[in-house]
């Protein structure tokens, strides 16, 4: 899909809807945490050299680092 | 229908007068708060087998007739572990062996959060045991302006649903009826383990049955008011400047706090033991048990408990950081940094606490998932110049720095202070970088972390925390440093052959001889004692190692003594200089300063070798304590024995090359 973008390229107050996690050990953690497909992700905060971001889901809060933000598939609002 | 059979037999349910509760929840879901609000102090910290993963268990009376005994298992979000905290829940949950008296897992959900929190409790039910559902914070839902249709819940999952705060403690009456009058029924799966071949997958599944339950059960109006509120406080405390300046002067308050406010209760309890050794030593008969007791057995004794307002006091702040929800930004603002270094933002607690002691400091690195950098973590947190080195630092810095000495306007003894500090904390991350490429790991690396809602404090739990976490360092270190205060003690009262005795025969030739003008100083003969005693034979043994660093043997003896606890340099440096009253330091420092090379007729402590001294005792691992706990965290003695090896040859070269410089 061309309009589909990496977590790690959105920028600060920016909202994507996660399409996919890329990998596998990673998506189960955050799909624990509520960070499923087809969610809305809200960018709270990137932090200086941007890494860590902190993003929201519903009304969690979570911290993740950047490789980690390059595996997940969003699509920009 | 066999699987119904299966199922009855499987867990024969039927409480008649006890019961054992298992408390699972997300982490930040208040799980905490329902166990102290159930149990009270009545509750006990323990570990679980083969684990280093803290228990908490309790007893708690359900009703007059029913008494519950309740496990906390380590918080979760899932039953896919990812953790060795996970590990031990998942396994603890799946372990049918428990058959001595009925079971009820008792699952909190943070309702102000309620399709990430149902998504852990679809999976308790579909464990098919006896479960219960704690919906918890409901004060924030309704502060929230949402309705939770608790009934439609209840219906939607099949469990007894049980709305509650406990917080403060509402709700929890409730709980204990549904408990009480829980009656055993079949459980429906939720999911269909057939339906779903993966764990991705079968997240997936419940995750959208979950989503239409809450979308039929919760009416909304609007924003939540607590996440605006956390998004307006983040907007300062999680910036990128102010942030970091906030943070700053947050360590920079506490530490003046932890410094400044535990000198009174520390001076009471060294004073306390002062009286009660002696009074202790007045009151028992003379004789080697005499001596062991007081000299052995307190005087360890009190080098541990006179750490406990510093640790007390460190861990009420930690304790406050933790609870309000702000040490999760901490660890998001330094992860980055720490990153680097091959650290993660969790290991900010255990780097912090390390300025008390290293032993609570080493257990708290549990939080950590990632296993490289836990041990990365354990491995380095040592090299934090700790409490206990604060009084050799004191006495060595006043010996060779004169306190109106100035640098660039600053008193120069300060400055030094404070040098070794930043010392400790280059020492550790510097480590820590090297030892990012000497460690193999496949394990990714993940720093995914909650950011939990700002909250105000529940000064109960910060006290339970902080009782727990002193009775834990009370004990764990406690033991060591008693047994090897005792093996040290042996080591400096008893020597090889008749050399002992015959001090003491000399001495006494001098007492009994009229013609003898010198009073015999009671010091000197013990002075003597401690040069004829193994102890001293080590020092001297070990001098032509240490004399490099400008080190003689007396100071030899002080390094071995010293293992247990490096405070204990400071004792042993007032034995071997016969100094009257060894709670004076600056007596030790005048003898100290006084004393000359025999031989050459220099002075010992010129300034090369109190520098080399110094950074001895800020790299070196003179921690008996510290190894013991490293021996458990890490489940064996490879790690605990290369950091002893690596931050000895630390200490040793540093201290050469100092002195070689200064001499």
């Amino acid at each position: 899909m061309a309009d589909t973008n990496k977590l790690a390229d959105c920028k600060e107050g920016d909202e994507a809807t996660l399409i996919g996690v890329d990998d596998e050990q990673l998506s189960v953690q955050l799909f624990c945490m509520g960070c499923v497909p087809g969610e809305t992700l809200l960018i709270e905060r990137i932090a200086p050299f941007g890494d860590p971001i902190i993003i929201s889901v519903e009304d969690s809060f979570i911290s993740l680092r950047k490789e980690d933000a390059m595996q997940m598939t969003v699509k920009k609002k | 229908m066999e699987a119904e059979t299966l199922n009855e037999t499987k867990h024969p349910f039927k409480i008649e007068d006890k019961v054992r509760i298992v408390l699972v929840g997300n982490p930040n879901s208040g799980k905490s708060s329902l166990f102290n609000s159930l149990t009270g102090l009545n509750q006990r910290v323990g570990n679980f087998p083969g684990v280093t993963v803290e228990k908490r268990s309790g007893n708690f009376k359900v009703n007059s007739q029913i008494k519950a005994e309740i496990i906390d298992l380590p918080g979760t979000y899932s039953l896919s572990p990812r953790s060795e905290d996970e590990q031990v829940t998942f396994d603890y949950l799946n372990d049918n062996n428990r058959t001595d008296i009925p079971e009820i897992i008792v699952v909190i959900a943070d309702a102000s959060n309620l399709k990430r929190n149902l998504l852990l409790a679809s999976q308790l039910i579909d464990l098919e045991k006896p479960t219960i559902l704690a919906l918890n914070m409901m004060d924030i839902v309704q502060r929230n302006k949402q309705e939770i249709n608790v009934e439609g819940i209840q219906k939607a999952f099949g469990i007894p649903v049980v709305p509650m705060n406990a917080r403060i403690g509402k709700g929890v009456d409730q709980l204990k009826e549904t408990i009480a009058n829980y009656k055993h029924q079949k459980i429906k799966k939720f999911v269909d383990d057939h339906l779903s071949k993966d764990a991705l997958d079968n997240t997936l599944v419940r995750y959208r049955k979950i989503k239409e339950i809450v979308q039929a059960n919760l009416k909304s109006s609007g924003e939540s008011v607590t996440a605006q509120m956390t998004r307006k406080f983040d907007k300062v405390l999680t910036h990128p400047i102010w942030g970091y300046v906030i943070f700053l002067g947050i360590l920079f308050l506490m530490f003046q706090a932890i410094f400044s406010w535990s000198t009174w209760p520390m001076d009471w309890i060294e004073n306390g033991f002062l009286v009660f050794g002696n009074w202790l030593g007045d009151t028992l008969p003379q004789g080697i048990l005499n001596d062991l007791l007081v000299e052995g057995v307190l005087a360890g004794l009190g080098g541990i408990i006179i750490f406990i307002p510093q640790i007390a006091l460190l861990f009420t702040f930690i304790a406050i950081l933790e609870d309000t929800g702000y040490l999760a930004r901490v660890s998001y603002l330094m992860d980055g940094l720490l990153k680097r270094f091959g650290l993660n933002g969790r290991s900010v607690i255990p780097l912090l606490g390390g300025a008390a002691c290293a032993v609570p400091a080493i257990m708290s690195a549990r939080t950590i998932s990632n296993k490289k950098e836990r041990l990365l973590t354990i491995f380095v947190t040592p090299l934090i110049s700790c409490s206990a080195r604060i009084p050799v630092y004191t006495l060595l810095i006043a010996l060779v720095i004169p306190a109106e000495k100035q640098f660039l306007s600053f008193n120069l003894q300060g400055i030094v202070m404070m040098a070794l500090y930043l010392l400790g904390f280059l020492a550790a991350i510097g480590t820590s970088m090297v030892m990012k490429y000497l460690v193999k790991s496949t394990e990714r690396s993940h720093f995914i972390m909650e950011l939990p809602i700002y909250r105000p404090p529940r000064w109960k739990n910060i006290g339970i925390t902080i009782l727990n976490k002193v009775k834990v360092f009370l004990f764990e270190a406690g033991k060591i440093i008693i047994a090897v205060s005792i093996v040290l003690w042996v080591l400096s009262s008893y020597g090889p052959g008749d050399k002992m005795a015959q001090v003491e025969q000399k001495y006494e030739q001098i007492k009994n001889d009229p013609t003898q003008e010198l009073t015999v100083n009671e010091d000197q003969i013990n002075s003597e004692k401690l040069e004829a005693s193994y102890a001293g034979h080590i020092g001297k043994f070990i001098e032509p190692a240490i004399k490099p660093l400008g080190f003689d043997w007396k100071i030899g003896i002080s390094i071995i003594t010293s293992f247990a606890a490096r405070e204990v340099f400071v004792g042993t440096m007032a034995t071997l200089y016969s100094v009257g009253d060894e709670e004076n330091t600056a007596s030790i420092k005048e003898k100290m300063a006084n004393a000359v090379n025999p031989n050459t007729g220099e002075k010992v402590y010129t300034k090369a070798t109190g520098y080399s001294l110094l950074i001895f005792y800020a790299f070196a691992l003179q921690c008996m304590a510290t190894v013991a706990i490293v021996v458990k965290e890490t489940n064996g003695w490879k790690w605990p024995i290369l950091q002893l090896l690596y931050m000895g040859a630390l200490a040793y070269f540093s201290s050469l090359l100092v002195y070689q410089i200064f001499a």
